[in-house]
């Protein structure tokens, strides 16, 4: 089976520790089978023995030396298993630390395709509930197996040397419990599949009704979310329920065919005893240890139940541990250690999403140090656009150069380590605003940090909170105003001192003061620079080198403010709009 | 309490106490008829299995003996027939208890969610989100088996320990004595490593919050990681406090995996003392030997429970680390709530006043101080300023997302302290700066503003916001799948389907808070027009930089760190040359410059 064979890859380094865990349960399983001959042994000698006064009287050392025998092999069975079930837990905690950590940093390095396509709460879900399901398998599934295994083994040749046709008679009744469980077995399954699958739905639910909170409340739309998470809790909980009846609908046929060893026992072996093939002695022999084989095939059950539970929640964890992002280095990458020098050039780019084209015949060239403003109509490509430089998505056809390269043959953190972006969308960690800020270089000392808040014009409000630049701020930035959390989004894109600099409508949320600021910061910066700025405003774009106005994802002009301005198109429309309220004031 | 991350453990409120354990039992007692039928059938199946050994031992005594081979084959069916019946009823007893044990959890996180979904802004913003959702998922997931079959176990295991006890008192006082004996010294040992032993589940329950909280951000926030090629150290991050939580683990491992082995020693020697006590003390001419056989077997029948036992006791030290902390949420007091005589705002018309309002996010730094200003129903009203004035702290209150420190605020002379959230937010339309999109088709998303709209009713609010045409280009249309973190939409798109969402809410008060920032310039004037239809017949508040947005606008707010310092329509204000007119001749300015 595959999913053992991947754990036994991730078992790497504590394997020897895990074959001793496993040595060590058969050895108490063992143990645990000669510890009541001490008892026996007394009570023969002490007891039931004809002798037994006399004894006591002469062997009284003896019945000491036993009972501290019971003792100590009690005190040393006992500290073994502790000890195992030490190195299980040990072991199967290496094992899921590993494959955690692996799945964080395959995660990590997945292209923005796999993020379109799993949700932030399934995720969750691999990462916790099923990796939890991984762990109970190498802690405890195997471990019972084996103990299971072992005790019916031993058992199994003990009583073929009492007597082979008893044994035989016992063990026609294996036949039986291997086939529901079997039967069990195929039913179980999907359902196991399915209630994993009703986890990852409500965990999705969960996450995004926290994460969308302020919606929730300003729609008032508490009691729908409510409803819908209580459809969602039902649908688990009924899951649950519908794998667990299941498991009851079988468990008479295997726990009545477990306890019937003993009908048999006492049919069969009453014939044997009446027509003398089995001394009483022997009979009761067999009685006692009965439950040694009925234990293990009773367990049988129960390890099938779990293994089909770990077996939906591996799947689901082997799908994410074994994804391959699309965008990686190649194997030939150029190795380009040195600062970029920040030149742009996009040759006849083309992209499609999902069959829809996005961008089209995309060229223009931008030179070290330049400044290009982007504009365009909502959804005209101007994001997936800039996109295309750290490589978050790969153009379908046509090239995109920085410093005259393909960004495909370069290593994508020497490329995006050279790129400071800020985008749209905001988003902060709940860390300190000084943390949020040195992101890119968690070593910056503060007065680093402030310099770049000071150039994002965020060091003023920053300095007025309590706690300054230790103040921690919330997830994705809540508390702060729009305009706040841009400009610390602005200051963190900065601080990497990047050769080019990406801001996606970065100032939106500023007012026109902080901008103009802002602007003038861009335009004194102490490294070079090549910046390009997606903005709504003429105020933000004015001032560029060269203006790309986007439309349906085709450059529809391209010049500077001057040039636009004349070209009578998209640019002067803009420009005329934004100004009309002022030339009425001005009049 | 201050605002936690991801690498802080967060301090527990609330110790444990004995009041955990009684708040469970609200949700166990709804199941008591149940529970009770559960132990009656444990009960019942336990006494039928104790004809097993009577019936081996009658066939031993007797029909073998006399070799009676048809009372064989009777007393063999009749085995069968026991085993059947006790099988039988204990399915049963496990269907139940199923049903309770998943109808408990169903209950906790129902209430636990429910609970969410009254707490403020403010309990959301102070920890990272991956620390609530890992309690309404994997704690409540980790508490039903104790709080169902545990304590029918419990229970089983008392009655278990009652009746051997009887029994070995009736045999033998003397040597039953000895047996029960190991039990203060088991209470001796339990006792002293509870504590640690808490502890250690407690740190268990912290780290692997903080992972999924970590873990949380790092999936919401990888295109930043990308960016910023912060793979490896975050990877580091990662690793550090994934081996916390393994410490943690194995810490917590080293107390419960300790507790079997214990009594097991325990017991041993209380039988070892058996043999030596009735052989060597009481001597063979006291206590017949047939007792001391029996009071053997009875001793390790005495602590199989209490390994059961202590078994539970485990599982329950380990259950209260995460039960404690579901009930720390749901115990989170509300701040923002109804008042208990809270009425039903009838239909407004959109006066809003605020009344000497004073308010701040921490206590001794407020950002409003005394604000008073009255707005009539209809009137639209733009806020303009600096980032960070307080003009989303205003607005924030009219909704009541925060309560007032001072003063109050009234909607058509009704405070709205007074009145129930629902029927005040329901009559308002606020669209926020972040515009957050659920997973599920564009439709849905903007059917949230009204749940019973018609296909008719959301096309009809998306052209009025110029947003059918681009919907209508995707393949899929308005059944689009889209999602909070997917790059189908643009951050422009998204505004304009929350902003469809907010029209469709019809609501009689609306506020827009920079609603339409990533809206490009022609787009915006398209659905200036949308606004204008928006806007008629209610009272609005705008927050915007670009002023094209709020030029319509009846009154303009100058909220600066003082409060409001200028008020007046966009003539008055322009005429009074001040902190607007400032801003106004900025942009003035530029045109020149342009």
């Amino acid at each position: 089976m595959f999913q053992i064979k991947w754990l036994w890859h991730n078992l790497k380094g504590y394997r020897v520790m895990y074959i001793m865990a496993l040595c060590f349960s058969v050895v108490c399983q063992g143990l645990f089978l000669i510890y009541p001959i001490f008892g026996q042994t007394i009570v023969d000698t002490f007891i039931s023995s004809p002798d037994a006064l006399k004894n006591l009287e002469t062997k009284k050392d003896y019945l000491i030396m036993l009972c501290l025998g019971i003792v100590l092999f009690t005190l040393f069975r006992t500290s073994l298993q502790y000890l195992t079930n030490i190195l299980y837990e040990k072991t199967s905690q290496e094992m899921i630390y590993k494959i955690r950590n692996y799945l964080y940093e395959n995660v990590q390095r997945q292209d923005m395709r796999f993020y379109d396509r799993n949700r932030t709460g399934d995720l969750m879900t691999r990462l916790s509930g099923d990796l939890d399901m991984v762990r109970h398998a190498i802690a405890w599934i195997v471990k019972t197996f084996l103990e299971a295994l072992s005790l019916f083994v031993i058992s199994v040749v003990y009583f073929f040397m009492l007597d082979p046709l008893m044994a035989l008679c016992l063990l026609a009744l294996t036949p039986a419990i291997f086939l529901i469980a079997l039967a069990f077995r195929k039913k179980v399954g999907p359902m196991y599949v399915d209630l994993r699958e009703r986890l990852s739905i409500l965990n999705t639910a969960a996450q995004e009704n926290i994460s969308g909170n302020r919606v929730v409340k300003a729609f008032a739309r508490e009691d729908y979310e409510i409803e819908k998470f209580g459809e969602k809790n039902k649908d688990f909980s009924d899951a649950n329920k519908k794998a667990a009846m299941t498991w009851l609908a079988y468990f008479p046929y295997l726990e009545t065919t477990c306890q019937a060893l003993g009908v048999v026992m006492l049919f069969v072996g009453g014939i044997f005893v009446m027509n003398g093939r089995m001394s009483f002695g022997e009979f009761a022999a067999f009685n006692g240890m009965i439950w040694t084989i009925a234990n293990p095939m009773r367990m049988f059950g129960n390890l099938i139940n779990d293994l089909q539970r770990f077996m939906a929640s591996a799947n689901k964890i082997i799908e994410v541990y074994y994804a391959r992002p699309i965008i990686i280095d190649r194997p030939d990458a150029v190795d380009h250690k040195e600062r970029f020098k920040g030149e742009i050039e996009f040759k006849n780019v083309s992209f499609k999403y999902d069959n829809t084209t996005v961008l089209e015949n995309i060229s223009f060239k931008i030179n070290p140090g330049e400044t290009v403003a982007i504009m365009g109509e909502t959804g005209s490509g101007k994001t997936s656009l800039v996109n295309l430089i750290p490589r978050f998505y790969d153009a379908t056809s046509g090239e995109v150069l920085v410093d005259g390269i393909n960004v495909r043959m370069l290593k994508l953190n020497q490329l995006r380590g050279n790129i400071g972006m800020a985008t749209q969308d905001v988003l902060l960690f709940s860390d300190t605003i000084d943390g949020n800020i040195a992101f890119g270089n968690s070593s910056m000392p503060e007065n680093e940090v402030k310099k770049y808040a000071k150039l994002a014009a965020a060091d003023e409000f920053i300095s007025k909170m309590p706690e300054g630049y230790e103040t921690i701020i919330g997830e994705r930035g809540v508390g702060l105003s729009g305009g706040q959390k841009q400009r610390i989004s602005l200051a963190r894109a900065l601080a990497i001192k990047p050769a080019i600099l990406i801001l996606d409508d970065t100032t939106s949320a500023v007012d026109l003061e902080t901008e103009k600021y802002i602007q003038e910061s861009l335009k004194s910066l102490d490294f070079p620079c090549t910046k390009i700025i997606i903005a709504q405003r003429i105020s933000s774009t004015k001032d560029a080198d060269k203006i790309i106005i986007l439309k349906d994802g085709k450059i529809a002009e391209m010049g500077t403010h001057d040039e636009l301005l004349r070209l009578g198109g998209y640019y002067s429309e803009v420009f005329s709009l934004q100004n009309e309220g002022f030339e009425k004031v001005g009049a | 309490m201050s605002r936690n991350k991801f690498d802080i453990d967060e301090e527990l409120e609330s110790p444990f106490d004995i009041r955990h354990f009684k708040r469970s039992m609200v949700y166990i007692k709804k199941h008591a008829k149940k529970m009770i039928a559960a132990l009656l059938l444990s009960g019942a199946a336990a006494v039928i299995a104790l004809f097993a050994p009577v019936i081996v031992q009658y066939a031993l005594d007797k029909t073998i003996p006399q070799k009676n081979f048809p009372q064989l084959v009777l007393l063999s069916i009749l085995l069968l027939a026991t085993i059947i019946l006790s099988v039988l009823l204990s399915k049963i007893r496990s269907q139940i208890m199923t049903v309770v044990s998943q109808d408990i959890i169903f209950d906790i996180r129902s209430d636990l969610f429910k609970h969410l979904q009254k707490l403020p802004f403010q309990y959301y913003d102070d920890r990272p989100h991956g620390k609530i959702l890992v309690r309404v998922i994997n704690y409540v997931n980790s508490v039903s088996d104790v709080l169902s079959n545990g304590i029918i176990n419990f229970i089983l295991e008392i009655f278990n320990i009652i009746f051997i006890m009887i029994f070995m008192f009736a045999t033998c006082w003397r040597l039953a004595l000895v047996v029960v004996a190991g039990l203060p010294v088991f209470a001796a040992i339990m006792m002293s490593i509870k504590t640690k032993q808490r502890r250690a589940w407690q740190a268990v329950s912290n780290k692997s919050s903080n992972l999924n909280a970590y873990l949380h951000e790092s999936i919401v926030g990888v295109r930043i990681t990308q960016i910023f090629t912060r793979e490896e150290e975050n990877a580091g991050i990662f690793e550090k406090l994934s081996s916390a939580y393994r410490k943690a683990w194995m810490h917590a491992q080293y107390y419960s995996q300790a507790i079997w082995p214990i009594v097991d020693n325990i017991s041993t020697m209380v039988s070892a003392a058996i043999y030596l006590v009735g052989l060597l003390i009481i001597g063979p001419s006291t206590v017949s030997l047939g007792v001391i056989v029996s009071m053997g077997s009875y001793a390790s029948r005495f602590w199989q429970p209490i390994i059961n036992l202590s078994n539970l006791y485990n599982s329950f030290i380990n259950t209260i680390a995460y039960l404690e902390r579901i009930f720390e949420t749901i115990d989170e007091p509300v701040t923002v709530d109804d008042e208990p005589d809270a009425y039903e705002l009838p239909e407004i018309k959109g006066n809003v006043s605020f009344e000497n309002v004073t308010f701040g996010y921490d206590e001794g730094k407020n950002v409003l101080e005394n604000l008073s200003f009255d707005v009539k129903a209809g009137e639209s009203i733009a806020l303009v300023g600096p980032t960070g004035a307080g003009k989303t702290t205003i607005v924030n209150l009219i909704s009541r997302f925060y309560n007032v420190t001072g003063g109050k605020i009234t909607i058509d002379g009704h405070d709205i302290s007074k009145v129930t959230l629902k029927s005040l937010r329901s009559q308002m339309g606020i669209m926020l700066q972040d515009s957050f999109i659920f997973s599920g088709t564009i439709e849905d998303n903007v059917r949230y503003g009204k749940l019973d709209a018609t296909k008719e009713e959301i096309v009809a609010a998306c052209k009025t916001v110029c947003a059918d045409e681009f919907i209508e280009a995707f393949k899929d249309g308005y059944q689009t799948e889209v999602n909070e973190r997917g790059s189908k939409l643009s951050q422009g798109q998204k505004q304009l389907i929350s902003f469809a969402r907010t029209l469709l809410a019809d609501p009689k008060i609306l506020i827009l808070d920079e609603a339409t920032s990533s809206i490009d310039a022609k787009t915006e004037r398209l659905l200036q027009q949308g606004i204008l239809e928006l806007l008629k017949g209610r009272t609005s508040f705008i927050i915007a930089h670009r002023l094209s947005t709020i030029k319509n606008c009846d009154k303009i707010m100058y909220v600066s760190n003082k409060g409001i310092t200028e008020c007046g329509t966009h003539e008055e204000l322009l005429a009074k040359k001040g902190d607007y007119y400032k801003l106004y001749t900025a942009q003035h300015e530029e045109r020149e410059t342009a």
